[in-house]
């Protein structure tokens, strides 16, 4: 750096003006930002004390940032994390000016005045580099357009409990990825577990690779063949490049890798044949968005595993396919949930969230808005006529409203729990249409999702109603995943509640007169019902998840333990053996739960016996 | 024991003589070598199918087998060769200097041994170059293998250049008793070479087997190869801070063994039995009780961990391991022949070459079961060991167990052409056996001890 150099920061006039520019890009005073990093410097040079450092933009800054949760917050909090040796060093700075407690003072100060102050004091206390990483990481958290919603990993929400164990979905991966016998990239098995507890699940196990987040097999890699997506973070082997050390099998913790021992049964132009293109080109169900060969079945001498079916995910298979893969398409009873793991409304997510809700809406299926509208056109408008008049069975209607009452953002998103929910806000705005009130407290309690109206008016219901909102409080908070417990609540009855509510009447009487309009649908009776009709899961879980991989799958149900053992027969509701799948080349083979018998055929010598 | 005096003829005779039974044995060390050649162009034809190994999970079989077993087996042997000749310099343990430079070679030969089971385990060895360094500068940062080809390349050099830098004075000084067909090896070999070097060279060869000393344990068997199963937390079997300690006394068993069997058969192919005298075998035989006793000890240590109160999976692993029929075999060797070392040290009768070959042979074999049974096992239990239906089985297909035939070929043959080319014993080592030598002798207890009987007899 030049000492004729006028830049404040020790990294020259160019990084200076690189933080000018991001601070533009910021919808904040650039001016007051670039003013408190000059400053910022001056403080690591003793030159200004950090009291009146912060004395001194204390007022511009609440004039600036207010105390409100600004859109970049999250961003800078994300950074913090990222940078936590920079930062936290920072932040204790902030601790001695008696004033405010620092986490506050850094909200204030907002995005951007963080990315160029703290990474102007970050310089003296931890090298250049690290500022620079930390305003990096800065910049690519709140730069990046759609930021808030994070990229795209897909992973999968899987219901051990919704799984008939048909084996559809290993049919259909090995249909669709041209597979071998025996190579079984989607695997279901059923397991005895000695020395758990008893439950009533079923100790069944659907097990496809995990795409972990911290994929051993790709670290381990000595090729960078086996690679995490950036744009998806799918786990993929790029097969012109893997060498075939198998390396990648032997870290994998739930032995999903198949290597292909031999020539594949289907040729690379059969496959390319049936998506009607030359093998190499895109769309051939085989070459990926960046042009590697990733997907479809290995060549010899490489490794493969199931991948989430990245032809689709990058739209070669139509844009319907995005956001599906062929194991949850053909799962009848709906148990493989995929999608974007950081988004809350994607189905697997949405689904794990709440797997009652989940469920219902998978197994519901409501008459059409049309032909309600058809249905109830000489009908009248109350609940008796409704029913009568339509296929609705009065169970039903009460599923489709606690499905509304349940859901914070109905039919946002775009996955297929999304579209159910359209369907069902459809119906339900038909029956509204019609006239059927359903926000009224008669007709929600006549469904059992409400207490009867007269109550209220006692006084008593007006507790309820309140316990109503703190219920809503909660499940904001966790996300429903406590259903059983909110049951155990339920059941215990009304002591603990007029308990609670008792610290609450002050309220109460306030809010007396507006009973009425105040009312709100009991959101604890609507997930009851779900519950009761879909049962929740026995647990949610991550397969070894303390094994540090950061799995992507969600199972909902029996967690295998350490002494689960796979029983014989293998498959589950149907044996391997007695189905077949159909391959490029117009043939069908059978399903082999166990591929060694299929390799041992060509085994030189073999003996017979083993280790 | 002997009254003849170390001569260069001495040292010449394999250069200048060569009897039939050299050729015999060229013959079936080649067989051995091209049968097992064969038998990869046939697996690289049809694919690592013609194996006994599958995909451990649903495969119903175990991912790496005999190969990687023996890689290791190799790597280990190799490495006690340069060891031991950097400790004749560096400790001044003259004693083994006429075995320091057969030991170096064996260096050589099992490393190349195991860079070609590496090649052999691949499904795609074409592609070494463009996959493996094409992305060195990424995944050396991560992937355990490639620090192992790092490390085994990195010691491969060092050992390469130690020997060519001793074979400097030996070449000029036999060179007119060397044969002249092979004088552009020798040239090329001794380029640039002036007396003054001498000095130097012995500088430079003290630095490098300093360096080799210090990276054979910290970075080569008791590190990157146990690495490559120590760090894999889903295999209770590999998954623990032990395996570098016990990686490296399997190589220094291993190593010692593979010496003694090398010497014991120059000796007696060229009656060098004033060179390499009983006197250095007692001391070799020593050497690997001692460091049996380091591998059973380092055993017992896994075993009560794994057994006492382990976390299940740990538990379940060790407790297969403990009775497997192999493990039992392996260990028990290992232990006899340290019960007969420690025999012969008290009541050196007990001593003969014969006995200490055979140990060195029981050894050898023990390590390569365990070796085999240790790769095995990781996939057998790992610690989501769900696929009860379809358990890990393994068997060496015939083309594994040719690969063992092949490359024990591979490296008697490296052995037989060497020795006609340069001389397999140090000149120094002569001058030293004769006493017409400068440097000081330092022996250790242990030498003077084991010395006494020798006299005696």
């Amino acid at each position: 750096m030049s000492t004729d150099d006028e830049s404040f920061h020790p990294l020259g006039e160019e990084w200076e003006n690189d933080l000018e520019g991001m601070l533009d890009d910021t919808e904040y005073d650039t001016d007051l930002g670039m003013e408190m990093a000059e400053d910022a410097m001056r403080v690591t040079k003793g030159e200004l004390s950090e009291a009146d450092f912060h004395e001194k933009y204390h007022e511009d800054v609440m004039e600036e940032f207010g105390e409100d949760n600004r859109p970049t917050q999250e961003a800078y909090e994300n950074a913090q994390e990222e940078a936590k040796g920079t930062f936290s060093s920072m932040l204790e700075k902030f601790e001695g000016d008696g004033e405010e407690p620092r986490r506050d003072v850094m909200k204030k100060m907002g995005a951007g005045a963080a990315a160029v102050g703290l990474g102007a004091w970050a310089t003296v206390d931890d090298g250049d580099q690290q500022a620079l990483a930390a305003a990096q990481d800065e910049d690519d958290e709140s730069g990046a357009p759609g930021a808030d919603e994070g990229d795209v990993q897909w992973g999968m929400a899987i219901d051990l409990e919704r799984c008939d164990g048909c084996l559809s979905c290993v049919t259909a991966c090995s249909t669709e990825n041209n597979l071998d016998q025996g190579v079984n990239w989607m695997y279901v098995l059923e397991y005895e577990d000695a020395g758990a507890p008893s439950s009533t699940s079923r100790n069944r196990l659907v097990r496809p690779c995990q795409h972990c987040t911290d994929a051993p097999c790709e670290k381990v890699c000595p090729t960078t063949a086996r690679h995490t997506r950036d744009k998806d973070g799918l786990v993929l082997t790029d097969y012109d490049v893997c060498i075939g050390c198998r390396y990648c099998q032997v870290a994998c913790p739930y032995g999903v890798n198949y290597f292909q021992w031999d020539e594949p049964d289907v040729s690379t132009d059969e496959i390319a044949d049936v998506h009607g293109v030359e093998p190499g080109e895109q769309g051939d169900h085989m070459t990926s968005e960046d042009d590697r060969w990733v997907d479809s079945r290995a060549p010899r001498g490489t490794m493969s595993k199931c991948t989430m079916c990245p032809s689709r995910q990058d739209g070669h298979m139509g844009d319907e396919a995005v956001g599906t893969t062929a194991c949850e398409e053909a799962c009848p009873p709906d148990a493989i949930q995929f999608g974007n793991m950081n988004d809350s409304t994607s189905d697997p997510q949405a689904y794990a969230g709440n797997p009652s809700r989940g469920r219902t809406l998978a197994q519901l299926n409501p008459p059409s808005a049309d032909e309600l509208e058809e249905d109830l056109e000489d009908a009248d408008d109350d609940l008796e006529s409704v029913i009568e008049a339509t296929d609705l069975e009065e169970d039903e209607l009460a599923l489709l409203i606690a499905v509304e009452i349940t859901g914070e953002n109905m039919g946002e998103g775009d996955g297929d729990i999304a579209e159910y929910e359209e369907d069902v806000q459809e119906v339900l705005d038909a029956l509204s249409d019609h006239g059927l009130d359903l926000e009224s407290q008669e007709l929600l309690s006549q469904l059992d999702l409400a207490d009867e109206p007269d109550l209220a008016e006692e006084g008593e219901g007006d507790e309820e109603g309140v316990d109503t909102d703190e219920e809503e409080a909660g499940d904001e908070n966790g996300d429903d995943e406590n259903g059983d417990d909110e049951n155990g609540d339920d059941e215990n009855g009304d002591d603990e509640e007029d308990e609670e509510d008792e610290e609450e009447e002050a309220d109460d009487e306030d809010e007396e007169d507006e009973d009425e309009e105040e009312f709100e649908p009991d959101e604890e009776a609507a997930q009851f019902l779900l519950e009761q009709f879909a049962g929740t899961p026995a647990s949610n879980f991550k397969l070894l998840e303390d094994v540090g991989t950061n799995p992507n799958i969600i199972y909902l149900g029996n967690e295998p333990g350490p002494n689960a053992e796979q029983t014989e027969p293998t498959g589950t509701g149907v044996r391997y053996e007695d189905l077949s799948y159909e391959r490029a080349d117009g043939e069908s083979v059978s399903l082999v739960d166990n591929r060694k018998d299929v390799l041992d055929e060509e085994t030189v010598g073999d003996a017979g016996v083993s280790l | 024991m002997s009254t003849k005096t170390p001569t260069e003829a001495d040292i010449l005779r394999p250069i200048q003589n060569t009897s039939k039974k050299f050729f015999v044995l060229f013959a079936v060390c080649a067989l051995a070598l091209g049968a097992f050649l064969v038998a990869w162009m046939y697996q690289l034809q049809q694919g690592m199918i013609v194996t006994g190994l599958s995909d451990w999970g649903s495969g119903g079989g175990v991912t790496w087998g005999l190969y990687i077993g023996a890689f290791i087996w190799w790597v280990g042997i190799a490495h006690g060769g340069i060891i031991l000749s950097a400790a004749v310099r560096l400790l001044g343990m003259d004693r083994y200097m006429p075995v320091a430079r057969l030991a170096e070679m064996l260096t050589l030969a099992g490393l190349s041994a195991a860079g070609f089971y590496i090649l052999v385990h691949m499904g795609r060895p074409d592609r070494m170059v463009t996959s493996v360094l094409g992305h060195y500068h990424i995944t050396v940062n991560n992937s355990p293998l490639v620090w192992d080809v790092t490390v085994i390349t990195a010691y491969f050099v060092l050992t390469a250049t130690y020997l060519a830098l001793t074979l400097r004075y030996d070449i000029t000084r036999l060179r007119d008793q060397l044969p002249d067909h092979f004088s552009p090896v020798y040239d090329a070999m001794t380029l640039g070479y002036s007396e003054q070097e001498d000095q130097i060279i012995e500088r430079m060869v003290w630095w490098l087997a300093l360096a080799i000393i210090i990276m054979a344990p910290l970075l080569l068997h008791g590190g990157v190869i146990p690495w490559l199963f120590a760090v894999l937390p889903g295999m209770p079997a590999w998954f623990s801070a032990v395996q570098g300690p016990q990686f490296l006394t399997i190589a220094l068993t291993s190593a010692i063994s593979g010496v003694i069997l090398v010497a014991a058969a120059f000796r007696r192919a060229y009656d060098w039995d004033h060179i390499m005298t009983d006197d250095v075998f007692r001391g070799l035989l020593l050497w690997l009780g001692f460091f049996c006793l380091l591998f059973l000890w380092l055993q017992l240590q896994q075993n009560v961990v794994g057994l006492f109160a382990a976390p299940i999976d740990t538990a379940v692993a060790q407790e297969a391991t403990l009775f497997h029929p192999v493990y039992l075999l392996s260990m028990g060797l290992v232990f006899g022949t340290l019960v007969f070392i420690f025999a012969q040290t008290i009541r050196p009768a007990l001593f003969t070459r014969l006995r200490a070959m055979i140990a060195g042979v029981l050894v050898l074999f023990a390590t390569l079961i365990e070796k085999l049974l240790f790769v095995v096992e990781g996939f057998m239990h790992p610690t989501f060991e769900i696929y009860a239906a379809t358990p890990g089985e393994y068997f060496p297909s015939a083309i594994e167990w040719l690969s063992l035939l092949g490359t024990i070929g591979m490296v008697t043959l490296f052995f037989l052409v060497i020795a006609k080319v340069v001389p397999v014993v140090e000149l120094h080592a002569i001058e030293h056996l004769r006493g017409d030598h400068g440097h000081e002798h330092e022996h250790e207890p242990v030498e003077e001890s084991t010395k006494k009987p020798e006299v005696e007899a």
